[in-house]
This record gives structure tokens, sequence and C-alpha cells, in this order.
């Protein structure tokens, strides 16, 4: 049996984030370093790295053409990533680390030249937030990379899913659907989108991943979800939903089967100071794509006939319990 | 949702196949040249014709029906469109088989059971039935299943906290409520992986031996126990699953066991698996490790 170390494509949670975070920084922005960015140039698509997308197209509801399921569901089962930088900063994407004291990454040219905000509504990008709400976010990116709090340890390093709605803009995942059911499979958390009528859980639990109740138009996945327990952040820049929040959720396929666009209004009325909608792009990934570590983390099947098959292997994280401020945390026991 | 057949799925599980030759009651036969056009008012000869045909009908109807009850178990199994039984559902087991796989007496910290081991005991090479003891005595801290983790495999399956099977006819996706554990059992003629890595979880490629689930589970890491008395294996765990419907809500779950490295000879396990039938029955995540820590999120106000 061998035993090749823990750094399974499908984890770059470990991998990635373990040991060397500025190494991991200077791979994940090679572009941008060696090509500094002077024009909007639409970046290639199919290569690795979490920067690909300064712009993307709009895709509006409407009716779906594409192939459907024998159960009558627009058919976009396979392998999903957004394209527009990771969880770093959820306002500027490729923006760098925000109120960090030491940057280990910094904005690469002007904001323009840079994806927008995931903020779509209101315009200025920004998540309006009640005055105690913004104060905690910048204190928690203040602190993040010395976490002298434990409330400044993002949960993902702690194995805790990534949650609503940051798990669309962490690693590539997986859609399959089944009748009654769509199924996210995220690298750190399993999503069941219920599409068979049953009620929302009583509210008093709650749920990293919400509790998910779905239906289609056309060609768009309306997603009510519920039951947040408000604990997963939306990225390395803090910002978060309470237990009291609400998320309508919006995924627009386009109907050639190659891209979708999440829209979601955020309502809460003890965070917030007024629903805000946020915009995530995404791209399918298939076999003509070259898996890379992190959008698309797929390995060719064993087997007799001549098509590409992918497997995609365990999603798990509790092995890898470490990293991120955590890892400071570790580090400042010994 | 899948736990009702139609009816087509029901004749064809009879073994007799269903269509062309059995006309439907009610529907009139093509016309021939005896039709009543050649005739006009009184009885004729195609009414005639009309109810020897319906009765033939309802005779072979009849027939089939009392053939189809004679496999009425079989009959009811929910199928997927290719033929194969749908095992999606919920699922989750009785027995006491997580506490303990051997036959145990009560304790502080299990129920009894008989052990779901056939020959009752786990066959332990000395060395290991050494070990095996050790994690007995610890088992209060050292099972790994006390921190929230991924369970394995088979222990997942007896667990006893419900997974829903998502079933497609080139894979099956097992989500457990416990810990964050998903697993893919490949139904698409596809093999191991030549160069694996090691999975929690293993590595599971499936064939069909007629209505039963074969399963080959390779490649695993050595951190899951079998239950919460420390029956433990080593990354040679190698197991067998054979999954199969005793009836359209009952799954018969029997594993073979093999790890050269801790037992002298593979073993066989077998547990029955019952379908949530509750109304609005659904998972509901279960991170329990996350718990540790859950006072600190989501932000709150400062106090003034």
């Amino acid at each position: 049996m061998t035993h090749r170390p823990a750094v399974i494509p499908g984890l770059a949670l470990s991998a990635m984030l373990i040991a060397c975070q500025s190494a991991i920084a200077a791979q994940n922005e090679k572009k941008p370093e060696t090509k500094p960015a002077q024009a909007p140039k639409q970046l290639k698509l199919g290569g690795p790295g979490i920067e690909q997308e300064r712009s993307f197209p709009k895709i509006v509801s409407g009716k779906w053409t594409g192939p459907k399921l024998a159960d009558g569901q627009p058919d976009v089962q396979g392998h999903w990533s957004n394209t527009i930088a990771n969880h770093n900063n959820f306002t500027d994407p490729q923006g760098g680390i925000l109120n960090d004291p030491n940057p280990n990454r910094v904005a690469k040219g002007a904001r323009e030249l840079r994806a927008p905000s995931r903020v779509s509504d209101p315009v200025d990008g920004q998540v309006p937030f009640q005055p105690w709400a913004l104060e905690k976010v910048k204190e928690f990116q203040a602190n993040f990379h010395n976490p002298v709090k434990p409330e400044y340890v993002e949960p993902l390093a702690r194995c805790a899913p990534a949650g609503i709605p940051k798990s669309l803009y962490w690693h590539g995942y997986e859609i399959n659907q089944y009748p009654g059911y769509v199924l996210f499979q995220f690298n750190s958390g399993t999503r069941i989108i219920h599409l068979d009528g049953k009620p929302h859980l009583p509210d008093n639990i709650k749920l990293w991943n919400g509790d998910s109740r779905g239906h289609w138009e056309g060609n768009t996945l309306v997603v009510d979800v519920a039951n947040h327990n408000g604990k997963a952040l939306f990225g390395r820049s803090g910002e978060f939903i309470s237990e009291n929040g609400h998320i309508q959720e919006r995924y627009i396929f386009s109907n050639d089967g190659k891209r979708y666009t999440y829209e979601a209004l955020l309502t809460d009325p003890t965070v917030y100071t007024r629903p805000f909608t946020i915009t995530v792009p995404a791209r399918k990934w298939t076999a003509k794509d070259q898996p890379n570590g992190w959008h698309f983390e797929v390995e060719p099947a064993t087997h007799a006939g001549k098509e590409t098959i992918l497997d995609q292997y365990e999603r798990i994280c509790a092995e890898n319990n470490g990293s991120f401020g955590l890892g400071a945390v570790e580090q400042a026991k010994k | 949702m899948n736990t009702t057949p139609n009816s087509d799925q029901d004749l064809k599980s009879t073994g007799i196949p269903f269509g062309a030759s059995l006309p439907k009651p009610g529907l009139e036969l093509p016309s021939t040249s005896t039709d009543r056009t050649t005739f006009s008012g009184g009885i004729t000869k195609p009414a005639r014709l009309q109810d020897i045909a319906m009765l033939t009908g309802g005779i072979l109807l009849l027939l089939i029906m009392s053939i189809g009850s004679a496999f009425a178990a079989n009959k009811k199994i929910p199928r997927l469109a290719s033929g194969k039984p749908d095992f999606s559902g919920i699922w989750q087991t009785t027995s006491a088989a997580d506490y303990d796989l051997e036959p145990h007496a009560n304790r502080k910290d299990a129920p009894p059971g008989a052990g779901i081991v056939e020959g009752h005991y786990l066959p332990y090479l000395p060395k290991a039935l050494e070990q095996k003891k050790k994690n007995f005595e610890a088992r209060a801290t050292d099972d790994p299943a006390l921190k929230g983790y991924t369970l394995g495999v088979p222990r997942g399956i007896y667990y006893p906290e419900p997974f829903q099977i998502f079933q497609r006819k080139q894979d099956l996706t097992l989500v457990h409520q416990f810990g964050h554990s998903v697993r893919t059992i490949h139904t698409d003629g596809t093999d191991h992986p030549k160069d694996p890595y090691d999975w929690w979880l293993g590595d599971s490629r499936a064939h069909w031996e007629g209505d039963t689930l074969v399963v080959d589970v390779k490649h695993f890491n050595d951190k899951t126990w079998f239950d919460r008395a420390g029956n433990f294996h080593s990354d040679a765990l190698h197991v067998i699953e054979k999954w199969a419907f005793l009836d359209p809500n009952t799954i018969e779950y029997k594993a073979t066991v093999e790890d050269p490295n801790v037992f002298t000879r593979p073993w066989n396990i077998s547990v029955i698996l019952y379908r949530h039938r509750e109304k609005n029955f659904q998972l509901i995540e279960d991170y329990r490790f996350t718990l540790d820590y859950d006072q600190y999120y989501p932000p709150k106000p400062n106090k003034p």
C-alpha cells in the first residue's frame, strides 16, 4: 500500500494551505506577477490558477433549450467552478488581502482592471453592513494572519463547511442531479437541494449549509435557503450573515451548458441595513480541460474503453485540520 | 419517489414480457372484412369477436397477475430506467453493531448485542489482538468517531445515523449524516486507480450480480476503527460488499473483510438496513467536530 502524502487533489485545503502560505500565494498569483496588468484582457480559460477572468457574460433567466433529464430537469451535471479568483477577498476578488498590517498579497493594477465585486447591488460593491458588523469584519481582517482570539480563525481552516455562498468560489465542485434532488459536492461539505416539496426544517435547527428547497424555472434553479447557523464566513475578508439571515438563490444556466451565473439575495435585519445581491460567475469543466489543483480536481479513471471517464476522489477535510489562522495558533503553542 | 415502481416495471420483473400480445380490455380489435359496416343493426360477429378478445385478454391479465404474486418481493423492488435495483433513499441500521461487532453483554457504554460477525469472533493475529485490547481499554478517548471524523467502510453503513443513497446508472453517491462523509460507488465499469492514494472511505468499484450490487473497496488509510470497541484494521484493508433488497424497504448488507496485517483470514458481517419512511424525514448535517469552537461564530456585537 502506497503512502503518498495526504496532498490529494481534492484537498487543496491541506496541501495549499498548511505550510507555506507565501509560496502558495506566489504560485496562485504567478500570472499577474509575470504579466503585470496593463490592459483589460480576457484570460485564457482552462489553465490552472484561481484568477481567470476580469469580466464575465451576463446570463439571463429564460427558457431551457439544452438537454433534459428523464425527470424533466435541465441536465447541468458535471464539474463546475467560479471564474474570478477565490475567497481571499469578497468585494474585490482579485484585489489582495484587506486591512492586513503585513499583507503577503497585494492588488495588482487598478481596481477597474480587476474583476468586479461579488456584491452587484448596491452598485458601490460593498456589503451594506450595520456599523457594529462592519467593525467586526475589519477586526477579523486585521487579525487574520495573527489570530490572537479564536474568532479570528477562519472556520474553514477548522474543516467546517465553507457554507453559503463561499462554497461556490472556494474550489471546484460537482453537481449531480436525481429525481427530486440536486446534489452539490463541495470540497468541504455536501449540499442537498430538495426539489421534493418537503417543508423547511423547524427554525431552531441551524446548519452550516442551511436548509435548501429548490425548483426549476426554465434555465434557472431557484433555491430558498433557511436555517443558517451564520458561522461560515464569506471569505478571508470576514463578511458574514447571522442566524436570522435568509438567502434566495438563482442559478441561471446558459443553454449551451457551459456556464451559469449565481445570483443571491441576502436579507438579514440584524447585520445589514438592507437586502443586497451578490453575483458569482461559474463555468463547467469537462474531459477536454486539463485537470488542475484548484478548479478541476479530477483524474482519468482506469478502464478498458477509449473515452475519458473522470474520477473525483473523496472530499474530506478532517485529517487536514490546521492552517490559516489555526496554523498560527498551533505555532504559538510550541 | 423511487419507492413506487410503475406497473411496467412490475410486469417486467415477473419475467413475462409486457407488450403487444396483450389487448387492452375495452379497445376494439382492428377491423376485418366482417366489419359492422357490412351489416346494419342487430348483434354482429365483430362485436362477439370483441367480447372474446376482451375475455382472453382478461384471462391473460389474471394469469400474469397470479404469476406476479409469486414474485411479490421481487416485483416491488424499485428499479432504475436501466432495470437495475434502485437503492435511492435514506437508510439506517437498528443493530448494535457499532458498539461492538462481536457478541457483547451490556456495558456502561453500550447496549448488549449478539454481534454481526459470522462465527461471532474476529480472527485476530496475536499481535493485533493485543492492540485491539489496548484500543478497547482506551475506547472512551481513542475512538476516531468521537472526533466526528469520517467513519470509513463498513462502519459508516452500520453506524446508528442515517445515510442517503443517490443513485444514477453510472454511480451511487452515499451521503452520511455523520461527519461530512460522501462516498462514490462507481458502477460504470471503471476499475481501481493504478497508483492510488489512501483514502478514509477507500475506493469503491462495483458490478451487478443479478440484483445484487457487489462492491470492491480498497486503498484505505489506517485511521478508522470498525466499532466503538476498538476493532481495527491497517491500510491493507480490503472490503467486498454485497447490497441486495429483501423487500422494497429493506436492504441486506453483507461484507467480507480482509486485512492480512491484522487478521488470520477474511471474515464476514451482515446487517439489515431499513428505509426511513417518516413523513418529511431528511438528513440533517452533523458536523460535530465543529461544536468545540461553535461559540466563536458568527461575530457578535462588541460590548459597549
